[in-house]
């Protein structure tokens, strides 16, 4: 091109820079105000040049043009706002709105030393406007793939926004590359049976599955089937989540044929046999009613006060989201009309509403404030730019 | 997809009425007006089938490309062209990269080193084997195009209407053909993908592809009696001369679409068949190399 490629709008124009939130494979996010006539707070995330330092253009990796395209997209209140994207100096900065905290950073709070537990009316409106965004996403078409805690911001207003749309995907894109692909897709612990079961052609009821988990974790503040990672193996196939798997099947008993008739054609469905066969422990499930029960008990939920405890729609609605069957599992949209919100107290807009608790702010250090210049952690890459992303270990500050 | 069209960017930002169309594109040649009397190029639809040809040269040496992702990629490059004077690009480069993206975005990516290698063979004299080349461009095309990437076809419409009209295959075959050509006219730019595919349906069933002789290219005329049989049913019902394009008629009648834009639709499309007979590949070529050389756009 004559002249070369300039960009018509400038970060540092519109921008100010104040600290760095976190990092991963893709780059870095950091936290910004406005300057110039653009008003509030922003987290910017800046995808870093496939290799560092590089003064030519590489080529823009598949998962962040899906990203960068995807946020022009959508739009909705319980999805995190795409302000704008700018591509400038051989990078691709995506503008978001800013939220102050996020739900991993939430639980934490409520882990900390005087543990107690989080009001049932927030988890019911975090529930809540987090199956509304979701809807949203599905209605579009739209499978985010990676729902843990720490993708769900939330704002000071207690608004819940669905962010990270790194591995969303739209649903009628050709499915053989849904697999080959990316290899593995959502984090372990909220991962759907049918993923781990080796499922080429899952659905957006892998969301929902996440959804359940993530609902679990905010009752009892630990992840509910926290398993072990199995690495990758020398021929760079996917290997069976042995131990995610039995996590599940300690609570949820072996899923089988009569209750999830496709079960049977999973690809790695004769794993699960063999699962069992050597650990008499899993044909004694613990019973994912138990295990609500034991929690409610455990975390102090008021037993006989309507409204301050979740309740066995609680249980109910949780039982829908955890179904083996992705068939059979709640979509979000019968997620949201379920009487656990329906009856009873409604859903608050405002997930902080009544709380006393203060929450901290997120933590931004002023080590690396220079968006621009700043060097960034080497990662591996093979094959296709970013399409091999394993895993994607998002290393996050730790709180307090 | 029927339900996140109507949210989309495509149809916020990237549908056009036609007056608003020639209005961006004289402000554009306006602007422009120097480098446009010196390098005189094709009528639009003939360069269009020119870049769909390049674009089709380059997808074959890819091993043969999705459809879908040289349509995306020939909607990238049209809107490109709706805000970018074309004389002031190097075309080949702009549909490579174009590409490039277009097969990100539709799930069948290609190595940035092969596009490059294989766009460098086809067209040695306009772009050099450079990765760097072809990334800025990416650039410069994402940022024109606001990042709005997603491009709802008509193929996936088409699908959806195969059993409502009951077609038959070489019916689909010849609506699908129907569709593929779209993307040389201004359609793509103006009508959403359903109203592309009602159309394509409709003229399939009409031209009948056993009656319409040889496979391939389909003719102004046969067309334009299409659209005769499309009028005359509208204003006599009952009376059209095949059962089932008085069936899909009706059901058109029924539903909420706009039988004006189908006939547009036409008409564009016959316009097309007409005008390709002049197409030359020579000339396309040989104007676009004018400029890229005098330019020096190819470094």
């Amino acid at each position: 091109m004559a002249g070369g490629y300039t960009s018509k709008k400038r970060v540092y124009d519109r921008y100010r820079i104040i600290g760095f939130i976190s990092s991963g494979t893709y780059g870095r996010v950091y936290k910004a105000v406005g300057r110039n006539g653009q008003v509030g707070e922003f987290a910017i995330k800046k995808f870093k040049p496939d290799k560092e330092g590089e003064v030519q253009y590489t080529g823009i990796s598949q998962s962040a043009i899906r990203e960068m395209a995807l946020c022009s997209e959508l739009s909705h209140p319980n999805i995190v706002h795409t302000v704008e994207i700018i591509l400038e100096d051989k990078c691709i900065f995506i503008v978001f709105e800013y939220a102050e905290h996020d739900l991993l950073q939430i639980i934490h709070h409520h882990t900390q030393s005087n543990r107690f537990a989080i009001p049932a009316p927030s988890i019911k409106s975090i529930l809540y406007q987090l199956l509304q965004g979701l809807l949203y996403l599905h209605r579009n078409w739209v499978m985010h793939r990676d729902l843990k805690p720490a993708n769900i911001m939330v704002t000071s207003a207690g608004e819940v926004k669905i962010g990270d749309l790194g591995l969303a995907r739209l649903v009628y894109k050709p499915i053989s590359s849904l697999f080959s692909g990316d290899k593995v897709v959502v984090t372990i612990w909220y991962r759907a049976p049918e993923l781990l079961l080796g499922s080429k052609h899952y659905t957006p009821a892998v969301d929902l599955w996440a959804v359940g988990c993530i609902f679990a974790e905010l009752l009892s503040l630990r992840p509910i089937f926290k398993g072990e990672e199995a690495k990758m193996d020398s021929k760079k196939l996917p290997p069976f989540q042995r131990n995610q798997m039995q996590k599940i099947i300690e609570i949820m008993g072996i899923p089988n044929k009569e209750k999830w008739p496709l079960l049977s054609s999973m690809p790695e469905y004769a794993q699960l046999g063999a699962l069992a066969a050597n650990n008499p422990r899993l044909n004694k499930p613990f019973g994912l009613a138990n295990w609500y029960n034991q929690t409610i008990a455990n975390n102090k939920y008021p037993p006989n006060q309507p409204g301050a405890a979740p309740g066995s729609e609680g249980l109910n609605l949780l039982q829908g989201l955890l179904e083996y069957d992705p068939e059979k599992r709640l979509n979000a949209e019968q997620a949201l009309k379920h009487p656990y919100f329906t009856q009873g107290d409604k859903p608050t807009e405002n997930c902080f509403e009544g709380v006393q608790t203060e929450y901290p702010h997120r933590r931004v250090s002023n080590e690396d404030n220079d968006i621009r210049t700043s060097s960034l952690p080497g990662t591996k890459r093979s094959g296709l730019p970013d399409d091999s992303l394993i895993g994607r270990p998002a290393k996050r500050l730790k709180e307090g | 997809m029927a339900a996140s069209y109507w949210e989309s960017s495509q149809r916020q930002f990237w549908t056009f009425s036609k007056p608003k169309l020639i209005a961006m594109r004289s402000k554009l040649e306006e602007s422009e007006r120097s480098v446009v009397q010196q390098f005189p190029l094709p009528e639009r639809r003939l360069l269009n089938i020119y870049f769909m040809q390049q674009i089709q040269r380059l997808g074959k040496k890819l091993g043969n490309l999705r459809q879908q992702a040289m349509a995306t990629a020939q909607v990238y490059v049209r809107r490109y062209y709706l805000t970018v004077e074309l004389r002031r690009t190097n075309p080949y480069l702009v549909l490579s990269a174009a590409l490039y993206i277009a097969c990100k975005m539709e799930e069948c990516p290609q190595h940035i080193r092969i596009i490059v290698v294989e766009a460098h063979n086809l067209w040695p004299d306009a772009v050099m084997a450079d990765i760097s080349k072809l990334g800025e461009c990416e650039f410069a095309i994402i940022a024109e195009l606001s990042s709005q990437l997603i491009v709802h076809h008509p193929y996936r419409s088409l699908g959806e209407l195969q059993p409502t009209f009951g077609l038959e295959t070489e019916e689909t075959t010849l609506a699908w053909s129907i569709i593929n050509d779209h993307y040389l006219t201004d359609l793509p730019l103006m009508y959403p993908p359903f109203i592309i595919a009602i159309t394509a349906a409709f003229l399939a069933v009409v031209l009948r592809p056993s009656q319409s002789g040889t496979q391939g290219q389909i003719q102004a005329a046969g067309l334009a009696k299409a659209l005769d049989s499309v009028t005359n049913a509208q204003s006599s019902p009952g009376s059209g001369p095949n059962p089932r394009v008085q069936k899909m008629v009706n059901w058109l009648a029924e539903s909420s679409v706009d039988m004006e834009q189908i006939v547009d639709c036409t008409q564009e499309l016959i316009s097309l068949y007409e005008v390709w007979e002049q197409y030359n590949e020579k000339t396309c070529k040989d104007q676009i190399s004018r400029f890229v050389k005098s330019r020096s756009l190819e470094k």
